[in-house]
């Protein structure tokens, strides 16, 4: 019975309840089936034949549809839960506007279901991170515009003056979404630019969904959690202004790093690997900030996922600007090594960050604890295992190939074969993180399930069972 | 606490929403330094900054290609590179023609008769190479005999310097491709030919036949 009680369980986190769980719901459903599809789309890396005579999951597609449903099914909703929550939680006050907040919901993930059965079909646009066809987007983008609301409204309506890092992350990854995602809409596929300008409209916007959208929203997440789990302010907090607009003016201008080497005016990627070598100045000031979170409790579970979660970014950024260098990137472009960062930045770092917040929040919002702790740190391990397995094999597996694709001699078959070891690895470790997701949701629609019979059921029972 | 992340109420640890915002607050604050303690950490990270701006502006300024949109390798520079395309002289003489010459000698090259003359088939065209450069760089006027017919009532306006300011290698281009157009079969002139002709004559006004006549 230990939840019901004090600053627990507040007002604003009781009225969004449904709201959020319904997101959370949601969010969870699509990381199952992106690990599924993650798992086909690793195999048929090493083994082509697998599923190859059924078009709708051969390899194109289901890259494609893995990718989609990662970004846009589970990030998305669990961004807008743990991005609503926070903004409620500091603007003092409940979540207003949570009909259209559900409304949104409702709307954004039949869109997406949408957009997935089109790419099953064959309609993807090609667009890494927009495969969804042209017609579907708008929808989303209207949904979105319901779910953005209640945050907004919050942000706006906020009870104390004074604003914490938290805010400004959170509502700036509201209001840069819809920029990059109708900018990216208009330019690539309503009116598309001519010639190499797609290319480079599309690596803005693949990295920048990256570092303009889902990075704040797990930082606003981490600079939440780590002063709350800790009971410690935020080490060297005058510095946070600096960090933030460091990855807002720097993060936008380093997707271009990618298209190094290629038919674009050389000052492009140049100007994008200086941007990624500058956002450094963002990773420093966030270590410095948040370092406090190696002197937590370590038992903890979320500061233990927040723990790796800034671990895994951290080294994400560091490994960005290392490998944006010509050098380096003569190597490793067009081979697995770029998968395996971006599995770092989208799993290690987001998810983590993401995941510490929801077991954070989750009993908050439901006012039960989690039924088991042993399923947590089932999932945490599976997680972590799963995570490194699948970035360390995927990046070797791109060092090799990288190495080996520049030597004239060996013939195209010898380096897939090479590179077979390590995908196997890597269809291993993503199995285990589709175990891990299976854990969570299970564990959560236990959650859920308790939560329910407490709310209308005789609530006796179930809140005895929860109480730990 | 335990592995249970839940929140543990009356905990003195645990900072509440309020205190949060309020005690980060403070942290920004200005506040009177009056220790006059020094404080290096602000000091290193401006240094890490402008270190790594430094660094970056250098990176641009070697590898930019000085931002020209022409530059497509990081190593090179603006002036190293020749990205000048060599067109066909017929094919641009074409499109230049059409640009201006066809308004009076139309586009069969036969011009119209008593007013201006012929291009097909002209002793002038086919003839030397001199004169008929001449004439596109100044222009011409006076009374012209051309395939026994007389004309000179409109001069020629210049198309060089003088007039539409064409330079050498499109006087070249036109001249190229009007003498093997309209069942012309001359050879091409140069654009080097052009650019020592109008080195030796300089500026000057429109020619008369009779000069020209006299030229080689």
């Amino acid at each position: 019975m230990t939840q019901v009680t004090s600053n627990a369980l507040s007002e604003s986190d009781t009225s969004s309840r449904w709201p959020l769980s319904l997101l959370l719901c949601a969010a969870l459903k699509w990381l199952v089936l992106a690990g599924v599809l993650s798992v086909i789309s690793t195999i048929q890396l090493h083994t082509p034949s697998f599923l190859a005579d059924c078009s709708w999951l051969t390899h194109g597609r289901t890259q494609a549809l893995q990718e989609t449903i990662f970004i846009y099914g589970w990030a998305a909703n669990v961004g807008f839960a743990v991005a609503l929550w926070l903004l409620g939680r500091l603007g003092g006050a409940p979540l207003r506007g949570l009909g259209l907040l559900t409304a949104g919901t409702v709307f954004w993930n039949l869109g997406v279901a949408f957009g997935l059965v089109c790419i099953a079909m064959g309609e993807a646009t090609g667009v890494p991170f927009l495969q969804m066809p042209a017609y579907v987007h708008p929808l989303l983008l209207v949904a979105y515009a319901a779910i953005a609301t209640p945050g907004i409204l919050a942000w706006t309506g906020r009870r104390q003056r004074a604003t914490f890092a938290t805010q400004w992350y959170a509502v700036a990854a509201l209001f840069l979404f819809p920029w990059l995602y109708s900018a990216a809409q208009v330019m690539l596929l309503g009116a598309p630019v001519r010639g190499i300008g797609q290319a480079v409209v599309a690596v803005w916007f693949g990295q920048n969904l990256l570092s303009l959208w889902l990075i704040p929203i797990a930082l606003a997440a981490a600079y939440y959690l780590v002063p709350k789990l800790t009971g410690r302010t935020i080490a060297n907090y005058d510095f946070a202004p600096h960090g933030f607009w460091a990855l807002l003016f720097f993060g936008a201008w380093t997707g271009t790093r990618q298209l190094v080497g290629g038919p674009v005016p050389a000052w492009i990627p140049t100007m994008g690997i200086v941007a990624t070598l500058i956002v450094l100045f963002h990773y420093v000031i966030v270590a410095l900030n948040l370092r406090g979170v190696l002197c937590g409790d370590k038992r903890d579970i979320a500061l233990r996922f927040v723990s790796f979660g800034l671990v895994a970014y951290l080294i994400g950024g560091i490994f960005d600007a290392i490998f944006a260098f010509q050098t380096f990137a003569e190597v490793v472009q067009f081979t697995y090594f770029p998968m395996a960062q971006l599995k770092l930045a989208l799993v290690g770092a987001y998810s983590f960050l993401i995941l510490g917040a929801v077991y954070y929040l989750a009993p908050r919002i439901t006012g039960l604890a989690w039924p088991s702790s042993g399923l947590i740190r089932m999932h945490f391990r599976l997680m972590v295992l799963g995570t490194l397995v699948t970035v360390v094999s995927l990046g070797m597996a791109g060092w090799t190939q990288g190495h080996a694709l520049l030597d004239a001699k060996l013939s195209f078959a010898a380096i897939a074969a090479s590179t077979r070891p390590w995908l196997l690895a890597a269809t291993a470790g993503e199995a285990i993180l589709l175990l891990g997701s299976l854990v969570l949701t299970v564990h959560f629609f236990l959650l859920q399930a308790a939560a329910g019979c407490s709310t209308f059921g005789s609530t006796a029972p179930a809140m005895e069972a929860s109480a730990s | 606490m335990s592995d249970h992340p839940s929140p543990k109420p009356g905990s003195s640890s645990s900072l509440s929403d309020g205190e949060l915002l309020h005690a980060h607050e403070q942290a920004v604050a200005d506040k009177t330094d009056d220790r006059g303690s020094y404080k290096l950490l602000p000091l290193v990270l401006l240094f890490t900054f402008s270190g790594l701006i430094f660094f970056g502006g250098t990176y641009l300024n070697l590898f930019s290609g000085h931002f020209d949109p022409r530059i497509f390798d990081e190593r090179a520079l603006p002036h190293t590179v020749d990205t000048s395309v060599k067109m066909d002289p017929v094919v641009y003489g074409k499109k230049l023609y059409e640009s201006l010459c066809i308004n009076c000698h139309q586009p069969t090259g036969l011009g119209v008769p008593g007013t201006f003359p012929p291009l097909a088939g002209s002793e002038w065209i086919n003839g030397s190479e001199e004169r008929i450069v001449r004439i596109l760089e100044n222009g011409l006027k006076g009374p012209i005999t051309v395939k026994g017919m007389n004309f000179g009532t409109v001069p020629m306006p210049a198309v060089g310097a003088g007039g539409a300011n064409w330079s050498d290698d499109k006087i070249a281009a036109v001249l190229t491709y009007v003498r093997q157009a309209f069942g012309n079969t001359s050879g091409p002139v140069t654009e080097e030919k052009v650019v020592e002709i109008h080195a030796k004559i300089g500026a000057h006004a429109e020619w008369s036949p009779e000069e020209l006549l006299k030229l080689p």
